[in-house]
């Protein structure tokens, strides 16, 4: 004993400091019934603590998963959405076209209107953006030509040229995809643009990344007559086969006229691509048609 | 450390003289005598932390079950003093005096040092013992009071019994 070490004696003593204030508390509790139930309510109010403790865990670690569920949830509550959409389209070119066909009331809501597309002019809608969920396995956001690669490929459906947005904005373009993974060029990436509209005017210009801080992006080529508030919503347009039109992407931080001409916007993103998971593929149905159209005609 | 006959015969006299204090006399319910404390607070520096942790908790249940207390309320005070002391040692001595083995006694420490030594001893003693016995805090008040005045007598106890017994051996 003499020749151990003063930490193995100190541990040795407090185990049996341990070992013997355990024993005056059974014998305490053993003799006295007022002891006997505080030291019961503290054991089992430490075992409640416990057990609300264990169930948080295993709560928290069973998010991923309803993470999952809700995001295919998600997608494909989007997908009908872009059905109906679809629909509502046709049955706006069809008032235009068709006036032969005696309307009862054109504001009604669009429930009926695409009733009245079904029966009437039977038209054979499909949606025109498909939504593939995926999640984000690898990323960049501190350069200026970031990246993303996300755990969906060729498999699921993917191809080049695809744009990537979640449902806090737009995330980047599928550069280059193999069997189960693509490699995604970030918006975050100062030669990518996307086409933007500010939602009130409809006015609408590139918005570029500036690549100075990852939450802001410059929305120019907007005309000095078009009107704004700082705070308005600025979407995406829908002029390119890319993205779907009226995604939110930011709000109007400042601006400044550059020449006289064009405004400058500064807009702050809703996307936060240091925190960025999930993420959906957009798939444009029409895409090979528009291109085709595009190819044939260009000067 | 040696055990000698005198240290056990020690033991032995401050837990009957105890279990006779606790038994016969008797002030006020504000007023809890014990002063065996003291032997715990005066066990000689470099005693093996083990053998002051067994001594204690041997006398705390001994006076327990012959006072017919609640056998453990003295031991589980006793042995937490026990675990606390070569610490308090350490704060109450400076660093050279440690150095070899003396008894923590009023001949070593001076008046105003050896009380402040008992004083905070039996703080940490009748504290332990009070939250033990209590387990929360109903009749905070009157506990509180029991304490401070039990502390306050108790520490003029064991300087007088320090004074009377052990001072004079030592000269």
């Amino acid at each position: 004993m003499t020749n151990r070490s003063p930490l193995v004696k100190s541990i040795a003593a407090f185990i049996l400091f341990v070992i013997l204030e355990a024993v005056a508390l059974v014998l305490i509790s053993n003799e006295s019934i007022i002891q006997q139930i505080r030291i019961m309510g503290f054991y089992m109010n430490m075992q409640e603590k416990t057990i609300k403790t264990k169930t948080d865990i295993k709560y928290y670690f069973s998010l991923d998963e309803v993470n999952e569920q809700l995001m295919a949830e998600n997608t494909r509550l989007l997908q009908e959405l872009a059905k109906y959409k679809a629909a509502e389209e046709a049955v706006d070119s069809s008032y235009s076209d068709t006036t032969t066909v005696n309307l009862p009331q054109p504001d009604s809501n669009v429930v009926s209107k695409m009733n009245l597309a079904v029966k009437q002019l039977s038209v054979p809608y499909k949606a025109k953006f498909t939504y593939i969920p995926a999640k984000v396995v690898g990323s960049s956001s501190n350069r200026k030509h970031n990246y993303l690669i996300i755990n969906k490929g060729k498999v699921d459906g993917l191809d080049k040229d695809m744009g990537v947005i979640s449902p806090q904005g737009v995330v980047g373009v599928i550069s280059a995809v193999s069997d189960n993974y693509a490699y995604v060029i970030s918006y975050l990436n100062v030669n990518q643009s996307v086409s933007a509209k500010l939602s009130g005017s409809n006015a609408f210009g590139p918005m570029i990344w500036d690549g100075k801080r990852i939450n802001y992006a410059v929305l120019t080529e907007i005309p000095q007559h078009i009107k704004f508030h700082y705070g308005d919503t600025v979407r995406t347009s829908g002029f390119s086969t890319l993205f779907p039109p009226d995604l939110p992407l930011g709000t109007v931080k400042k601006s400044k006229i550059i020449k006289g001409t064009h405004h400058e916007i500064q807009v702050k993103l809703f996307q936060d691509f240091k925190t960025l998971l999930y993420v959906r593929v957009v798939k444009n149905n029409d895409r090979q048609e528009i291109d085709q159209l595009s190819k044939g005609n260009e000067i | 450390m040696k055990f000698n006959f005198a240290s056990v015969l020690q033991f032995f006299l401050f837990v009957i003289a105890q279990v006779v204090v606790t038994s016969y006399v008797n002030f006020s319910p504000y007023i809890y005598i014990c002063f065996y404390p003291l032997f715990i607070l005066s066990m000689p520096t470099k005693t093996p932390h083990m053998i002051l942790l067994s001594l204690s908790f041997s006398m705390g249940l001994l006076i327990d079950i012959l006072t017919n207390g609640i056998w453990g309320m003295n031991a589980a005070a006793a042995t937490f003093l026990a675990y606390i002391q070569p610490a308090l040692l350490k704060v109450i001595f400076s660093k050279g005096e440690l150095e070899n083995q003396i008894r923590p006694g009023l001949a070593d420490l001076g008046m105003i040092r050896y009380t402040i030594y008992i004083f905070s001893g039996l703080l940490i003693h009748l504290s332990i013992f009070s939250i033990i016995e209590n387990f929360g805090t109903p009749f905070i008040f009157e506990n509180l009071l029991r304490m401070v005045i039990s502390i306050i007598i108790n520490t003029l106890i064991i300087l007088l019994i320090e004074f009377g017994v052990f001072y004079k051996n030592t000269r």
